[in-house]
């Protein structure tokens, strides 16, 4: 799974924001903000990877359970999905 | 025609709907033009369900304000009115009340002007931001050739009582990027415009209203907003 190219991920005033570009802005005018674990595994999915490294990256990067981390990442890849910016290949 | 809107000279289509909106800005000296307003790319067939007229507002809007993202300022979704020296721009999701209240202050305060009432210009000039009337006014037509020190960007909700207080940062981010026209930018100008919006958080305050239609939420705003603690005190 993949980011979808037609969002990007900016830092602004100390917040993480999520924004669509082009023409997606007709689909999806507004915006999503990330806290810093949410930004961390955005950075792994824009070049693209399964879901059992996201968890895997979680568990290496922060002081985690196995069973958080995979909770963690299916509540952020809901989010994701829920905008359309989630590309499953 | 030529005008000067914004500190900067732009061409505007001489034939059209916009032409009469901008007399107050038109120019007589011949100026290269800093932004050239392109009627040619009016997109009326995409568009058959509005107006001649509201397609050429709409996308000569949106023309200048891709150009002005260019140079650093931008425009943003609100109602500005001036008094005493300072612009206090009113914003928020369109039925909020935003024209009623800046109607308010120029009943409730000699001297205060609507300067922009749908999306005032900002830029920040020698390290000052100004408000700028445009000819980009929506439907009251209410706007002035002029630019304005900015005291400070409200957002509007209704509610039963006046109460305001300052947003944080985030809060104001949140609220200025869901007011401000993202309409298909490219990745550069989404970049531009959110640098915009990062000087603005440092340098203006932001606050948020929740407000009567009424004079005393003109003396809630004024007192939370004016830059002057010396006036503000006067009030008390």
């Amino acid at each position: 799974m993949k980011i979808n190219e037609n969002f990007v991920l900016r830092q602004i005033a100390d917040t993480w924001v999520v924004l669509p570009l082009g023409d997606t802005t007709l689909d999806f005018n507004g915006m999503m903000t990330l806290n810093e674990t949410g930004s961390f595994l955005w950075s792994i999915l824009e070049k693209g990877c399964q879901q059992a490294e996201l968890v895997n990256a979680l568990l290496n990067e922060y002081d985690v359970t196995k069973e958080q981390a995979e909770t963690d990442v299916e509540e952020f890849l809901n989010k994701l999905r829920n905008i359309d910016c989630l590309e499953e290949l | 025609m030529l005008c000067r809107i914004a500190d900067l000279t732009v061409e505007i289509p001489s034939d059209g709907s916009l032409a009469p909106r901008c007399k107050d800005y038109m120019l007589d000296t011949d100026q290269k033009p800093d932004i050239i307003i392109d009627d040619s790319l009016y997109p009326y067939e995409k568009f058959p369900q509005y107006s001649k007229e509201a397609v050429e507002y709409t996308h000569s809007g949106l023309q200048f304000y891709r150009e002005l993202l260019d140079i650093g300022g931008m425009m943003l979704h609100s109602s500005a009115v001036e008094y005493n020296g300072y612009a206090y721009l009113f914003s928020g999701p369109s039925g909020m009340g935003k024209s009623t209240h800046t109607g308010l202050w120029c009943r409730t305060f000699k001297g205060a002007r609507v300067i922009n009432d749908d999306k005032p210009a900002l830029r920040k000039i020698d390290g000052v931001w100004y408000a700028y009337g445009t000819p980009w006014s929506g439907k009251s037509f209410l706007n002035v050739n002029t630019k304005v020190k900015v005291a400070g960007i409200c957002f509007l909700e209704r509610g039963d009582e006046n109460r305001i207080r300052k947003l944080s940062k985030r809060e104001a981010l949140v609220n200025i990027i869901a007011q401000t026209t993202r309409k298909k930018l490219t990745e550069i100008r989404m970049d531009a415009m959110l640098s915009c919006v990062g000087k603005l958080l440092e340098d203006i305050p932001f606050f948020e209203m929740e407000c009567l239609p009424d004079t005393d939420a003109v003396y809630t705003a004024y007192k939370a907003m004016c830059p002057n603690s010396k006036e503000k005190n006067d009030e008390n």
